[in-house]
């Protein structure tokens, strides 16, 4: 069990337990925020499991979330435009707290791996990462609008 | 048969099957040891046939034939979806209204489909020699194309995805899969048998014979899969109305 | 102890799939739904299975909730019709 394990079990059991409960209770927008910063969460913590246990080919596993966890959001973004219109939420905070770890974790492992082509790889993931949270949490508070029939 | 029995039966069947099942998994091989027999074989053979993912040649190689079904069974389910959800005589279609997407999330979709549709495409070229394969690959590049859908709207997602051409990839990549097969038996050995190619380098994109071949069968076939199953879903829950009085 | 990470998934799996079947209205199982094909994909790759985690992360990550939305869509706008 090495550091980065560590990090990674307090991030998913802190970080998506917090998320996990979020989606669980409380009014449809609390619910959607939550479900976005699950993925936000998560890829970070996938990211540290690929390291502590050393396989770089993990990394494409946090690569694809990165990628469909922001679709998934403006999946719920687009198809709920009308519930949450009325009672449109309301994350900046802790969508930028969120997307702060991301880059935190990224930036403390492309300190490990060194300058590389893996290096390469894990700044495409923290970018895509934290560029699909913060859009994705923009179209949950009313990025999309006046969806008639579409 | 009233409730009663039905319970009864529901809980003996229940305990049954729970004390098979505890009885069942105190037998098993502790978690995490060092006996793997099954394993131990199939990581031999795939070394053997310079395959470097294990699973993707148990997959593909080891056990294609499975993965044959696999396939057919969703394809059969896409063709089921599609007879299904066709359009009634008693419906017809409306246009649907663009939607109102605010400029960030429109160019958020525009750059990120086609670095998931290159994720995609990556992930099954590299199924034999990292985790991920054509399943994956190809349900990647198919969610990507649905991204036009999401960030823009229906009708900018309509115009890149003819339906039909889809529903004839799907056929055509399934039919590739068996063929692959088929020339595995006319090349004297059996149906699906990794011999038709060279083994190539270990841990290079053409290693693994047949296995990348199949990959690309598959990762296409997945793809093409999902987007005829997500034009039936989309065409009703958007396209497709009821007459009025119905 | 270093199979906490296994054992913290496995809670947080059993949570959330606990989650969805408690939950009764289909839209918000849609969202108890993707943060669990996350949370799944997280315990397949702490016990060393990627492939499945690859497989579970692009099929709940964006196209069941798709497949699922649009289906509750279609209920509603019927029913809307109805009344």
């Amino acid at each position: 069990m090495n550091g980065w394990l560590v990090a990674a079990t307090v991030v998913l059991g802190g970080g998506v337990g917090a998320t996990l409960w979020g989606v669980a209770t409380g009014p449809l927008r609390r619910r959607v925020v939550a479900q976005n910063l699950s993925t936000a969460l998560a890829c970070p913590g996938l990211l540290l499991l690929a390291q502590g246990y050393d396989r770089p080919a993990y990394v494409d596993l946090a690569l694809v979330l990165a990628l469909l966890g922001p679709v998934g959001t403006l999946v719920f973004a687009r198809l709920l435009t009308d519930e949450l219109a009325d009672d449109p939420p309301r994350a900046r905070g802790v969508t930028w707290a969120a997307a702060g770890l991301g880059a935190a974790v990224v930036v403390a492992l492309c300190a490990a791996v060194g300058p590389s082509r893996a290096m390469a790889k894990l700044l495409l993931v923290g970018a895509l990462l934290i560029g699909g949270n913060v859009v994705a949490s923009r179209a949950l508070s009313g990025g999309i609008a006046g969806v008639r029939g579409g | 048969m009233n409730p009663r029995t039905r319970l009864a039966l529901v809980v003996v069947a229940g305990t049954g099957l729970a004390v098979l099942l505890v009885a069942a998994c105190l037998r098993l091989p502790r978690f995490g040891g060092d006996s793997h027999p099954y394993g131990d074989r199939a990581v031999h053979t795939s070394l053997a046939r310079h395959t470097a993912n294990t699973v993707a040649s148990v997959n593909f190689d080891q056990r294609a034939f499975d993965t044959l079904g696999e396939m057919t069974i969703l394809f059969a389910a896409v063709v089921g979806c599609v007879v299904l959800l066709r359009q009634t005589r008693d419906e017809h279609r409306a246009r649907p209204e663009p939607a109102d997407v605010t400029p960030p999330v429109r160019r958020y979709a525009l750059i990120v489909l086609p670095i998931a549709l290159a994720t995609g495409l990556y992930v099954i070229a590299h199924g034999q020699l990292s985790p991920g394969g054509g399943f994956q690959g190809g349900v990647v590049a198919a969610t990507s194309l649905h991204l036009l859908y999401l960030g823009a709207d229906y009708r900018a997602l309509e115009r890149v995805r003819p339906v039909g051409l889809y529903e004839v990839g799907d056929a055509v990549s399934a039919a590739a899969y068996v063929v692959t097969g088929l020339a595995g038996l006319i090349g004297g050995t059996a149906f699906l048998a990794n011999t038709l190619l060279p083994y190539g380098t270990f841990n290079t994109l053409s290693s693994g014979g047949t296995v990348p071949l199949l990959n690309a069968a598959i990762g296409m076939e997945v793809a093409c899969a999902v987007v005829v199953l997500l034009a039936r879903f989309l065409d009703q829950a958007v396209e497709i109305v009821e007459e009025s009085g119905k | 102890m270093a199979d906490a990470v296994v054992v913290v998934t496995l809670l947080l799996v059993a949570g959330s799939a606990t989650t969805a079947v408690v939950v009764r209205d289909p839209v918000r199982q849609a969202l108890v739904l993707a943060v669990l094909g996350v949370v799944l994909a997280v315990l397949f790759t702490a016990v060393q299975a990627p492939d499945v985690a690859l497989s579970q992360l692009a099929v709940g990550g964006a196209l069941t909730p798709l497949l699922l939305l649009l289906a509750v869509r279609k209920v509603k706008r019927r029913k809307g019709r109805e009344r």
